[in-house]
């Protein structure tokens, strides 16, 4: 139990600044803040940036990255003697493969684009401009009308839920507490996925003003930003943008910006997990209800939203809640797509909500060789084969063919992936990445790991799968949060499509 | 009018802020649990205890849902037996499966629920990721990782209940494990080795050295309640005792709710107990002969020895030259007759007792 007054909220920069945990560290974390020594060192083990600082250069083992041979990236760091280890995905799927060195973050080549459009609500492409239009409107006309106008929209959450954003903010609106945040999820980490990453490196002034605009709707006096640890650029662009806006004067000095480092932790990006983490513990997601909006930060109503979506507020200000209704195919909005794996091109492509993947796959220079399959939206969606290609990328959709759009970062397969390789590979991710809370997830995600190796070891004797269904039906059914119940579905999914790469039946 | 919650049909009231499973309990609708404990904050990380709830897409962990007016709770569906099927395979292949070598020492509570719930099969054994701390050198209390659930029921009694806070949950997912800071031993942190995680663990992975050494599983020893006598709170203690060889092999604490310390002991009650067969230990008076040595004698005779030494000094320099100290392990009544003896019996208002600085 910690002390009145102990600085919890401050451990993990500190750990970050004492560049690391090494031995005696938290003794000395624990004099300075008064949190206990025990709860430094187990907050400090949780983060990966953290409890191993001198692991060297992080090279990327997510799907996008395997299939560009970061096995062979690895193998070179070894014989030129660089010390490094594996990652989960770096949100560098554009650059596959990729690596990030702590000590010297490697510059991002130009991303591919989707060429400026009037049909875009962030477009990526165009200027980032800083009239900021939209919050001027906003605070002419007030709060209620912003909420309308989010209303009107229909804009739905970027970052993989998909849950409508006018809801929480007009639930954060009504709470009686008065003390209130905003927090914006800049974690980035599901595999596949480098929108947002995009986003904020190309037009931070939509996200500052985005962010302005909630603040003033919601009368929330601090914002706080959460970008995953390797991003330094990202962070440093966003920081830029929030100066540039004070000296511009649309900013004023009645809310206090806050931007917060990630420590490598992929669950954080899940919001209480994302709130945990800025209340200085362990990035272990919260029990659900009560819900953010009215207890979040400090136990304080919360809106957290997603870059793109916060990216979409000033576009709906300015050019009305019906327009951005209208920009979207089968559901509102025009949406971020992330391309890697496969393609020509990778890389972030805007295009009305609902396009297929063919013509993403268009837009993307197409397939390198005979699409196989595609993860349509992170490691969590699991897997779609290549029929599947013009069912509509959406929330509404996908899930209907046992998929989901997730944070949209779209993996392509050709045929030569081996199913069974690519369903490992995302088992590893899961159970490296499961904060490890709940049983379900913990264990489920090492049985799953586990026995994918057994299958591969045995030479694919199918009985070491006989389990699946009761392990995937119980982290889908138990686990407390979505990590643990999306985590069995790259294998199920696989199973599912690819039968007999699994050793069952004749598909 | 008060308000209802509806568990398997049956209407119970509840208290605003009440748990499903604090309601249940008060029905008696069994809702098997491997975290909760009634002292500590629910961490709903077991999952044993999900539970349907009528417009709940998710089973909800009863031991932290909150009940609503009107809830309509279901306990006994397929699905929530499914699960607590499902529940068990896992931790059974996350521990040790065959209950013998589980049990060397505490009875698992995960053994107790498959026992009334069943599995859902013997699963392969998880190749286990936890790291122990195989240099602690306390004498008291060992961590064996191949049995810990993660339940965080040590670690949470550690800080909400003896708010000492010496251990934690350390590393991530698969990695999780129980751990100090720097996996120090526990003599080298702030822990008090009161053992209230060797207590509240479920499965004997918080275990004592001692009686794991010893070799007798608890389940085979008896227990007698008797009352701690190392201080005057009257803490309720179970001797453990291995009624062939009439030996107490370990101390336990009768479960919370059920005596006055609740399920809680100090270092002292819990393992300060090996005098209690010690080779040196006093077990009749002893009085000094002429020459220097000591012999054994009844209490009539020592007690007659020490009167007579005391009224000799109190007879040759006054009677503030006695001064009484009684010993911390009294009770009320016993500090009140050693002042009654010194005031009534010596004359002098030199008193005091150890623990009151
Ligand atoms: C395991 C997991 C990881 C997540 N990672 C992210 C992430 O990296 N970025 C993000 O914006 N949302 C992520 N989310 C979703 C957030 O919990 C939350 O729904 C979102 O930030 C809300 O913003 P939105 O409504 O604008 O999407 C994740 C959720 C889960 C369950
Ligand atoms: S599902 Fe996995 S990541 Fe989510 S709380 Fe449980 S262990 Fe943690
Ligand atoms: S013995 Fe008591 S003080 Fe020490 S770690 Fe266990 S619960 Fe904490
Ligand atoms: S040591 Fe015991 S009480 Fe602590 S987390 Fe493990 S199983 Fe639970
Ligand atoms: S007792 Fe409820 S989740 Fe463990």
């Amino acid at each position: 139990m910690e002390k009145k007054g102990a600085r919890r909220e401050a451990i993990l920069e500190i750990l970050h600044d004492r560049g690391g945990l090494r031995e005696g560290v938290s003794k000395e974390v624990h004099q300075e803040t008064g949190v206990p020594e025990a709860d430094i060192y187990g907050v400090g083990t949780f983060y990966h940036l953290l409890s191993d600082p001198d692991a060297g250069v992080r090279v990327c083992q997510g799907l996008s990255c395997k299939l560009a041979d970061s096995d062979g990236l690895k193998a070179r760091f070894d014989a030129e003697g660089k010390k490094s280890c594996f990652t989960a995905c770096l949100g560098r799927c554009d650059m596959a493969p990729a690596f990030w060195d702590p000590d010297d973050e490697p510059p991002l080549v130009e991303c591919a684009l989707s060429p400026s459009s009037d049909a875009h609500a962030i477009d990526l492409a165009a200027a980032d401009g800083t009239g900021y239009e939209a919050l001027a409107r906003a605070t002419e006309r007030g709060p209620d009308w912003v909420i309308d106008e989010l209303e009107a929209s229909g804009l739905t959450g970027r970052g993989g839920a998909g849950f409508p954003a006018h809801i929480k903010w007009r639930a954060v609106r009504n709470q009686a507490e008065t003390e209130r945040y905003v927090v914006l999820n800049a974690d980035e980490g599901e595999p596949g996925t480098f929108k947002d990453r995009e986003v904020i490196l190309r037009r931070p002034h939509l996200v500052v003003e985005g962010l302005a605009i909630a603040a003033f709707a919601l009368e929330a006096r601090e914002i706080y930003v959460y970008v995953r640890g390797e991003f330094g650029r990202v962070k440093r662009e966003l920081a830029a943008a929030i100066e540039r806006a004070r000296e511009l004067g649309v900013l004023d000095d009645s809310v206090a910006w806050h931007l917060v480092d990630g420590h490598g932790a992929y669950i954080c990006g899940e919001e209480t997990a994302l709130l945990e983490a800025l209340e200085g513990r362990r990035g272990m997601p919260r029990m659900k209800p009560p819900f953010p909006v009215e207890k979040g930060f400090r136990g304080k109503p919360t809106l957290i939203q997603n870059v793109e979506s916060i990216a979409c507020v000033p576009a709906i200000l300015n050019r009305g809640g019906t327009w951005f209704q209208e920009a979207g195919r089968t559901q509102p909005g025009s949406k971020l797509y992330c391309m890697s794996g496969h393609v020509v091109r990778p890389g972030v492509y805007e295009a009305p909500m609902g396009v297929t993947m063919a013509e993403l796959l268009e837009m993307a220079g197409g397939v390198v060789g005979t699409l196989k399959a595609f993860s349509p939206g992170g490691a969590s969606s699991g897997f779609l084969p290549a029929d599947q290609i013009d069912v509509a990328m959406d929330f509404a959709a996908l899930p209907k063919v046992g998929s989901m759009l997730g944070s949209a970062g779209v993996v392509v397969l050709n045929d030569t992936v081996d199913m069974v390789e690519a369903a490992l590979n995302q088992a590893v991710f899961f159970e490296d990445e499961s904060c490890g809370q709940c049983a379900p997830c913990r264990i489920g995600t090492q049985i799953l790991r586990q026995m994918l190796e057994r299958y591969l070891a045995s030479g694919r004797d199918a009985s070491t799968l006989e389990i699946v269904d009761d392990v995937s039906w119980g982290m889908c059914e138990a686990s407390i949060c979505g990590l643990g119940q999306a985590a069995a579905l790259p294998l199920t999914s696989a199973m599912k499509h690819f039968p007999r790469e699994f050793g069952v039946g004749t598909g | 009018m008060s308000d209802f919650v509806i568990i398997d049909g049956n209407e119970i009231s509840f208290e605003p802020g009440e748990t499903l499973l604090q309601a249940a309990k008060r029905a008696e609708i069994e809702i098997p649990t491997l975290c909760w404990d009634p002292r500590l904050e629910p961490a709903g990380a077991c999952r044993m205890c999900l539970v349907e709830i009528e417009g709940s897409r998710l089973m909800q962990p009863a031991c932290s849902y909150k009940a609503a007016a009107n809830q309509v709770v279901r306990t006994q569906t397929s699905r929530v037996q499914r699960n607590r099927e499902f529940i068990l395979s896992l931790h059974l292949a996350d521990t040790i499966q065959d209950r013998d070598v589980m049990e060397d020492n505490n009875p698992s509570r995960i053994h107790e629920l498959a026992e009334v719930y069943g599995t859902a099969g013997d699963w392969t054994p998880v190749a286990k990721q936890r790291v122990g701390r195989p240099n602690d050198v306390n004498k008291f209390i060992s961590f064996r990782p191949d049995r810990c659930i993660l339940c965080s029921l040590c670690t949470r009694y550690c800080d909400q209940v003896e708010a000492v806070s010496a251990i934690t949950l350390a590393g991530r997912g698969a990695h999780t494990t129980i751990s100090t800071a720097d996996e120090r031993s526990l003599t080298d942190t702030t822990c008090e080795l009161c053992g209230g995680c060797v207590d509240v663990c479920p499965t004997g992975a918080m275990t004592e050295k001692a009686a794991v050494e010893y070799g007798k599983p608890e389940r085979e020893l008896e227990k007698v309640r008797t009352t701690c006598n190392f201080c005057g709170v009257g803490c309720q203690i179970d001797l453990n005792i291995d009624t062939e060889a009439n030996r107490i092999v370990k101390v336990t604490s009768p479960p919370p709710g059920t005596t006055v310390n609740d399920g809680n002991l100090c270092v002292k009650g819990r393992f300060a107990n090996d005098f209690v067969h010690h080779e040196d230990r006093l077990t009749t008076p002893l009085v000094r002969e002429p020459g220097g040595g000591l012999r054994e004698a009844t209490w009539d005779e020592a007690l007659d020895r020490v009167v007579k030494g005391l009224q000799a000094a109190s007879a040759r320099h006054g009677k503030d030259s006695l001064a009484f100290i009684s010993s911390s392990r009294c009770t009320g009544e016993e500090n009140y007759l050693m002042q009654k003896l010194a005031r009534a019996g010596f004359g002098t208002h030199n008193i005091h007792q150890c623990a009151a600085t």
